[in-house]
């Protein structure tokens, strides 16, 4: 026991000390549930936060703080656990149908945490000023004052451990395929179940302790991986190491002067780029390969797709009608100037969207590709995050180049990369959520540390349409336009031929490299420019594609069309909202976007299959 | 401009008539001639302070709980999120004049569009927000035509202070806001509560520089390093806290606590103007 009066010694005991224990628990408790998660999902990129249940239990804390803060006296730790378990709960529910395979639990996972993460983000933003302890979970600090937490997470660890030895084999025979696994004699639903279980509570139990810490869940397993472990017990060890050396060097290294460092934003800005530089490393990386889960869930195919456009196409202008003139009354012409720049830089924004979103997903041949997933939106939010902490009081001009020069940076990051692992799909994605991770992760630094400027960033984050002004919306418009109707039929032909497969492509004379990269430039300049206007977060480059493929429109070309038009209806539409619902009070458009697709995906997503499977 | 918000006035008090918010707003436009609208809290507080009533204001139910003095009269209309103020319902509130500040900079010239701007600059980094808003006070004083009623708040408020000055002693005081029960904020040199401080003779335990409000957020355990330091916690305080803080070694362990050199506040808008540090020297000499 520490004498009382010496102050030193009491910081080491029950500041030092629990926070080093603390550290190695948190990792091992990361490394062991992103590992699990990976192995049941045989997805190389689930862990708690890919999967919505580190999002799910930061709302249920935040909204517990505003709405029912007697429940936090009570239990916090609580709360939280709650919280991740509903949006578990609900991403398995999602998934269900199509047996909880692997490509849909990720999906409905990513759809939840980004709903989750709107609605977040809303909170902070309505009552921000008051609520920095959201700001603080969101960043995941280890600082300790006790050692009560310690207690409180180890004994979940060892149990979580012994779990895992005894589901060892069944996890193993996992890791087959489901026909093998069941002619093994294992319950595959039952086994699956029990796994995830595991993992959301492990994951929940750090969240509700220290916050969210990402990427240590990812990043363990595949260092393990890559030093030919095969074992999952190995990853509970690689996580405590990398997240113990992680706390070393937030404590050592002075970023923003006397601020604090949240563990968790250090760990993505550290785990970020080291998986990036093994990327190619990794070989035998995806497991097998259930292609067409998530892009076929339920769709039928169309006979007429260009009757369905051309209904979408005369929705477009009922729409703008409602938008401008609803509420004015007499004021329309006086109120016209302010209302339609932001509704056509909307529409841009999300035409550009489901453009971009469309490409990246036929070329990855990923349903979860799009332009917030692969990193480019977080690359232009980076860049106008620096530029608002180093100029006192900048200007549009400033704040647009800002942020493309960010979109530009994380473009060619991502096509060096993808570069030398030849474009593969599975490469980029997995390089677009580490370089997307690490762009929030210094995003969060930034946040946590208190700055009225944060506040700035956060209006920006959430996709605001609010500053748009009458230049911006026709130079958005133009950028919308001009490549669309250029390059579309182009790159339709392309889009045809690529997921036939390389030899396919190769026999029809298309130069795979130099198509691919054009692809992806099209995609990123399109992101890019969408991002400036909704924020990085708006959702609708992952949700629009879909739509599109889910009504009918199957071939490149009206997908294309019907994603432009869907992505410009639902951003025109969540404008709208996002300036009425709660006036005067304005919310961010980036979080209507949200709050309406991701819902109607998840509803998508737990129908079941009906007709013909899409291919 | 005299043109466009005439008839934007005219459009306004006839056409929203049917509105609750703009029945509010022309209802206070009899209170003061000079149409007012606010977007900053500084310059909301002191046109406040100087009798004149805006037409519009931002984030009115906030304002009320956090902020409290001056008090703000019904039938102002709210201009919604101070990070992202309503420009239909500025408009439609037909105001004379604009009272911002640098934080606006990216919307000054949309405002500017509405009607003339005034920018406040009491809450710059690296400035001593008190002097600066006894300056403001002055400038704002001429600008609304009430020169007296801001010469005579101006020297109330220093008369306060150095009466309340006397009262204190060459104290050491460490300001901090509770984030939650592992982080805190506290306050520097260059914020508003800090110039206060200097201006009451007090010290501020607080030495680093400062981003003008708070240091943003440090590990709890950092207060241990200054022990001699009168602990001054500031509202709002996030639920579940102080409870956590009861049993946390390291908060029962800072010779602060120890001794009992703890005292809370009641809330007062760190980003305020002269209102604000007023109520916040009299606050801190009431605790």
């Amino acid at each position: 026991m520490p004498e009382a009066d010496s102050m030193s010694q009491v910081l080491f005991y029950y500041s030092t000390l629990p926070r080093i224990a603390m550290a190695c628990l948190c990792g091992a408790a990361l490394g062991l549930s992103g590992a699990l998660l990976q192995r049941v999902l045989r997805n190389p990129i689930a862990e708690p936060s890919t999967l919505g249940i580190s999002a799910g239990a930061q709302l249920a804390l935040g909204a517990t703080t505003i709405y029912a803060p007697g429940l936090l006296d009570l239990s916090r730790e609580g709360v939280a656990l709650a919280g991740g378990l509903a949006a578990m709960l609900l991403v398995l529910a999602l998934s269900w149908r199509q047996g909880l395979r692997p490509v849909s639990v990720v999906l409905a996972g990513l759809v939840v945490g980004l709903t989750c993460g709107a609605l977040s983000a809303t909170l902070i933003q309505l009552n921000g000023e008051y609520l920095i302890s959201l700001f603080i979970w969101g960043g995941g600090s280890l600082s300790q004052q006790g050692w009560g937490s310690v207690l409180a997470l180890a004994p979940r660890l060892a149990l979580g451990i012994l779990a895992a030895a005894l589901l060892l084999r069944p996890l193993t025979v996992l890791g087959l395929d489901d026909t093998a696994a069941r002619s093994l004699g294992v319950a595959l639903h039952a086994t699956r179940l029990g796994i995830l279980l595991l993992s959301v509570w492990l994951a929940a139990s750090v969240v509700s302790l220290v916050g969210i810490i990402g990427f240590v869940g990812l990043a363990a397993p595949a260092f393990v991986r890559l030093a030919g472990a095969r074992s999952p017990l190995w990853s509970p060890v690689m996580g405590a190491a990398l997240l113990l050396l992680a706390d070393t060097l937030t404590g050592t290294v002075p970023i923003l002067g006397d601020d604090l460092v949240p563990t968790g934003a250090m760990t993505a800005l550290l785990g970020g780029p080291m998986l990036l530089w093994m990327l190619p490393r990794l070989h035998a990386l995806s497991g097998p390969a259930d292609r067409g889960t998530g892009s076929g869930a339920g769709g039928r195919r169309s006979a007429r797709p260009w009757l369905l456009i051309a209904a979408l196409a005369a929705v477009l202008p009922l729409l703008c009608w409602v938008v401008l003139a609803a509420g004015a009354g007499d004021d329309f012409r006086e109120l016209l100037p302010w209302r339609w720049p932001r509704l056509v830089a909307a529409l841009a924004a999300g035409a550009m969207l489901g453009a971009s979103g469309t490409v990246l997903q036929r070329l990855t041949g990923n349903p979860m590709a799009s332009p917030e997933v692969l990193g480019i939106s977080s690359g232009a939010g980076l860049g106008l995050a620096v530029l608002v902490l180093s100029v006192a009081a900048p200007g549009r001009l400033e704040q647009l180049g800002a942020t493309t020069l960010g979109a530009a940076l994380a473009l060619a990051v991502m096509l060096l990369l993808a570069r030398r692992g030849g474009f593969a799909p599975e490469r980029m994605l997995l390089a677009g959520v580490a370089l997307a991770a690490t762009c929030g992760a210094a995003l969060t630094v930034i946040m946590s540390s208190g700055n009225p400027r944060a506040f700035q960033l956060l209006g920006w984050l959430t996709g605001s349409t609010y500053s748009v002004e009458a230049p911006d919306a026709l130079l958005a418009a133009g950028f919308a336009v001009i490549p669309l109707l250029l390059v579309a039929p182009l790159a339709a032909r392309w889009l045809e031929i690529l997921p036939l497969g390389e030899t396919a492509a190769r026999g029809l004379g298309i130069a795979i490299a130099p198509v691919r990269l054009c692809l992806i430039l099209l995609a990123a300049v399109l992101s890019a420019a969408a991002t400036l206007i909704v924020g990085p977060l708006s959702f609708a480059g992952l949700m629009a594609p879909h739509l599109a493929r889910l009504i009918g429109l199957h071939r490149p070309l009206p997908q294309l069309a019907g994603a432009v038009l869907i992505g410009a209806l639902l951003m025109g539409l969540s404008d709208w909202l996002s300036r009425s619902i709660a006036f005067p009070y304005q919310l961010p458009v980036g979080l209507f976007a949200t709050l309406i697709g991701g819902p109607y995906l998840m509803w998508l997503l737990a129908r079941p299959p009906g007709g013909r499977q899409g291919r | 401009m005299t043109a466009i918000s005439r008839r934007a006035f005219l459009a306004g008090a006839s056409a929203l008539a049917a509105m609750p918010l703009a029945a509010s707003a022309s209802a206070s436009a009899s209170a003061s001639p000079l149409r007012i609208a606010a977007v900053d809290w500084a310059m909301l507080e002191t046109a406040l302070a100087l009798g004149i009533v805006p037409v519009a204001a931002t984030e009115l139910v906030h304002y009320r709980r956090w902020v409290v003095t001056p008090e703000m009269p019904d039938g102002v209309a709210d201009l919604g999120l101070r990070g992202a103020p309503n420009l239909e319902v500025l408009v439609r509130s037909a105001p004379g004049l604009i009272l911002s500040s640098h934080f606006y900079a990216g919307i000054r010239h949309r405002l500017a569009r509405i009607a003339p701007v005034v920018d406040s600059t009491i809450n710059m980094p690296g400035g001593n927000p008190y002097r600066r808003a006894l300056e403001e006070t002055a400038e704002l004083g001429e600008r609304l035509g009430t020169p007296d009623t801001a010469r005579e708040l101006i020297g109330r408020t220093e008369d306060a202070m150095d009466a309340l000055a006397g009262r204190f002693g060459p104290r050491s005081v460490l300001l901090v806001s509770l984030g939650d029960a592992r982080h805190v904020r506290t306050f520097g040199g260059d914020s508003l509560f800090g110039s206060v401080l200097e201006r009451l003779g007090l010290v501020n335990a607080w030495r680093t520089a400062t981003r003008f409000r708070a240091t943003a957020t440090v590990g709890l355990e950092r207060l241990a390093e200054m022990p001699d330091a009168t602990l001054v916690v500031l509202d709002p305080v996030p639920p579940g806290v102080w409870p956590a803080l009861a049993d946390s070694a390291i908060w029962q362990a800072l010779p602060s606590v120890r001794d009992g050199r703890v005292v809370r506040l009641d809330a007062v808008n760190p980003f305020g103007g002269l209102p604000a540090a007023r109520r916040f020297a009299e606050l801190l000499a009431r605790a």
